[in-house]
């Protein structure tokens, strides 16, 4: 077992889940038997609870486009070594090019240009995107997001009986990696969805769980989960994970690392 | 946007994403940031153009296989520095949370805890711009996700100074919290 000092300093990396074991078990361990070392290690985890609902400030889209407009401009100029703690400004476009490649070079961009619009901001323009991400937002900055705690999947799904007018197909209850927080009811479009709340470190992720019909999935289809096709997207700062189920839609939405969200869409959608 | 999660088939990209479209990947994370550092939209839009431009000139001078998300919020922290000490005309003198920790004593135990838990996004954010840029972000990078090793890197300091700096930024804003949550 670790002692105070020892556990102290561990703190931090134990509340960013970084120890690894045996130091892990030795810090639990010694938060059982000390009071003080507990409390601190809360007083933490609470820190963390109140900095989450920190305001996140998206990227404006009339920058990404001037962001986009650079990116293409630069590719534009040749290579030339810098030194990046101190790097200059790009030099106008065309400078060191030959006569063909004034020809050539602008097309190239254009085509990037347009790449990369199409990419950055087509993506945002989805409506169940913009739903999405919209909805976990107010996850995000509701005072109390779950209205049912978890005490495991099998208590949160009872839950939404009578509350809706279908029942969530879901069987992945949460994991140490991906601990399900709780469930609540939210409006998504025009129709009731359940809400299941994950966390991942430091993270959230909402899934919301809706009746599809009607609604219009983008049909863009990056990768397959466990036998049906799903649709990914990054707007605001947030990812997005949309699938369809036997009438059932599915929204995953967190600001968490795209092979981390891809981690949890596995596990929800494995059978 | 692409996955390479266990479980999920997936073509392999045929090649890796061009180092422009890798960077606009960062640029809502980075504006993020940019606007705790500058307080400010306007600036924090003007911040982030520089530094990506930079970023774009500076290509040639990033690694490949390195972090380049440590690199470019390295980038973008280095312009703000750098537009700080062309406004001041003077050398930064170092800011320090310390003093904003000492002046407040703390509450303690499940009383603050239950305190901390009834604050609100305003709060957060003010108390948040009363810290140093220092203070405020090493906090930011570390919820970011980045490692003090990576932050470090960021920062460019030594990793026992960001571990004494995160720890004594944190209990500042512990401290300005307290106020928020009276």
């Amino acid at each position: 077992m670790s002692d105070c000092r020892t556990t102290r300093e561990q703190l931090h990396d134990a509340v960013r889940g970084r120890l690894a074991e045996p130091q892990r078990g030795q810090f639990s361990a010694h938060l059982q038997t000390c009071s003080d070392c507990r409390q601190l290690f809360e007083r933490e985890q609470a820190l963390d609870q109140a900095l989450a609902q920190r305001p996140r400030y998206p990227l404006p889209e009339r920058l990404r486009e001037k962001l986009v407009a650079t990116a293409a401009a630069a590719a534009t100029g040749s290579s030339r070594t810098t030194d990046a703690a101190h790097p200059t400004l790009p030099p106008p476009a065309r400078r060191r090019l030959g006569r063909w490649a004034a020809v050539v070079v602008p097309g190239l961009a254009a085509a990037l240009l347009a790449a990369l619009l199409v990419r950055g901001v087509g993506e945002s323009r989805q409506p169940l995107v913009d739903e999405a991400i919209n909805d976990h937002l107010r996850v995000l900055y509701a005072q109390h997001p779950v209205e049912i705690e978890s005490g495991g999947i099998h208590q949160v799904k009872p839950w939404f009986a009578g509350k809706l007018d279908f029942a969530p197909v879901l069987e992945f209850s949460g994991d140490e990696e991906f601990p399900l927080e709780g469930g609540a009811i939210a409006l998504f479009v025009d129709r009731k969805a359940a809400t299941f709340v994950f966390k991942h470190r430091l993270h959230t992720a909402s899934l919301f769980v809706f009746r599809s019909q009607d609604l219009s999935f983008p049909s863009t289809t990056e990768h397959a989960l466990a036998g049906h096709s799903a649709a990914s997207a990054a707007s605001r700062g947030f990812n997005v994970l949309l699938w369809q189920d036997h009438g059932l839609g599915y929204a995953l939405v967190s600001d968490m690392a795209p092979d981390a969200l891809a981690r949890l869409a596995a596990k929800l959608t494995a059978r | 946007m692409h996955w390479y999660a266990e479980g999920m088939r997936r073509e392999p990209p045929p090649s890796e994403p061009p180092f422009a479209e890798q960077l606009l990947a960062q640029a809502d994370a980075l504006y993020n940031f940019a606007c705790y550092l500058c307080k400010n939209a306007a600036e924090a839009e003007d911040l982030v153009q520089d530094a990506f431009a930079r970023a774009l000139n500076a290509q040639s001078s990033f690694s490949v296989g390195s972090n380049l998300r440590a690199w470019l919020f390295r980038i973008l922290r280095n312009t703000f520095l750098d537009g700080k000490r062309r406004q001041r005309k003077s050398p930064l003198t170092e800011e320090s949370d310390v003093e904003a920790a000492a002046s407040h004593d703390f509450l303690r135990g499940d009383f603050e805890i239950d305190r901390l838990r009834g604050l609100v996004a305003r709060d957060i954010d003010a108390a948040l711009s009363r810290l140093s840029d220092d203070g405020r972000s090493v906090i930011l990078l570390d919820l970011e996700g980045f490692t003090e090793t990576e932050i470090a890197s960021v920062m460019d300091t030594a990793v026992g100074t960001v571990k004494s700096r995160l720890a004594r930024a944190r209990a500042a804003l512990r401290a300005e919290l307290r106020e928020y949550a009276k």
